[in-house]
């Protein structure tokens, strides 16, 4: 597998979890953006994060 | 209450990122009249949020050497837009606070089912002084056809179902930012007429655009055959053309240090 296409740096300046507005961790390698309180993992497709909820892996407890 | 079926937006939006290009005057032409407004402030903007702006608001705020992230419910749409360009839900943002001194949001807050909600986790993405651009249909807005759909179903079945978004009305549109805590809330209209040879043209254009019915109790079973017909047949023409209003709320609102 290749390595996703990264997020813009902007990007990671502003962007917090849509359901409790809390900070997010980017994992590049799996192109996540991972919220711990909401424990899910939004997916980056081709550089642009998915920020749904509904589209938003459930993080193991 | 939810008026609109959020999926359903979605998919339109979805559909409607590789079909948009006939429609495309149009929305720039929006928001053109929407992103003007800029000129009647001297405050300069350095980073701008373009939310449902389907491609033609970024490069327009560009131009201008403003900075811009986009954002779009849909992920398609939102892969029209340059970089950077986030996915996103109007009703639940997913940006700090003051992460922006400019919100354009060209005629897409329309299929939104929480508006007070929205507009008030856009004023927190503002930093102080901020302005939020949005421009939305208002009441007035495919009002031929509403009616015409509205009895043609009356006349086929006995019954008629929501076939136009409800579009609010100006005043509301004024008194949704002050509630949402925006200094100094102007709303005002302005139109767009457009003029069909084809009455069928109208709803292929709305299509296109991802402006087809999302409305939550929309009839979703196949209309009566002759609805469409009998109903584009009975909209007024001008010179043989059928005219359509858009009629725009343009709304201004600045953020304000802690409202």
């Amino acid at each position: 597998m290749t390595d996703p296409a990264p997020i813009d740096p902007r990007l990671l300046e502003i962007l917090v979890c849509p359901l409790t507005k809390g900070p997010l961790e980017y994992d590049r390698a799996a192109g996540e953006l991972i919220s711990r309180r909401a424990g899910l993992a939004y997916p980056v497709r081709d550089g642009i994060p998915i920020m749904l909820p509904e589209e938003a892996r459930t993080l193991d407890p | 209450m939810l008026v609109f079926d959020r999926a359903a937006v979605r998919r339109h939006r979805d559909r409607a990122a590789a079909t948009l290009e006939p429609v495309r005057p149009i929305l720039e032409e929006a928001a053109e009249r929407l992103i003007e407004r800029l000129d009647d402030t001297t405050r300069r903007f350095s980073r701008a949020l373009d939310l449902g702006g389907r491609g033609v608001v970024a490069p327009m705020l560009r131009a201008r050497g403003i900075a811009t992230v986009s954002a779009d419910l849909s992920a398609a749409m939102a892969a029209r837009n340059p970089a950077p360009s986030v996915v996103a839900d109007e009703e639940f943002l997913p940006f700090a606070p003051a992460s922006f001194d400019l919100i354009v949001a060209s005629l897409s807050l329309h299929w939104v089912n929480d508006l007070p909600g929205a507009l008030l986790q856009l004023r927190r993405a503002l930093a102080p002084e901020g302005l939020l651009l949005a421009s939305l249909p208002t009441l007035g807005t495919l009002d031929t056809l509403r009616g015409a759909l509205m009895e043609a179903e009356m006349a086929l079945s006995g019954g008629a179902s929501p076939r136009i978004s409800p579009f609010p009305e100006l005043r509301d549109c004024a008194a949704l930012l002050q509630r949402a805590g925006f200094a100094l809330p102007v709303a005002d209209v302005e139109e767009i007429r457009l003029a069909y040879a084809d009455p069928l043209a109208l709803l292929r254009d709305l299509r296109a655009g991802g402006e087809a019915n999302a409305v939550r109790l929309r009839d979703k079973r196949i209309p009566p055959l002759a609805l469409f017909p009998t109903a584009l047949a009975a909209l007024p023409r001008e010179a043989g053309r059928i005219a359509i209003r858009l009629r725009m709320a343009m709304l201004t609102g600045w953020a304000v240090e802690k409202p």
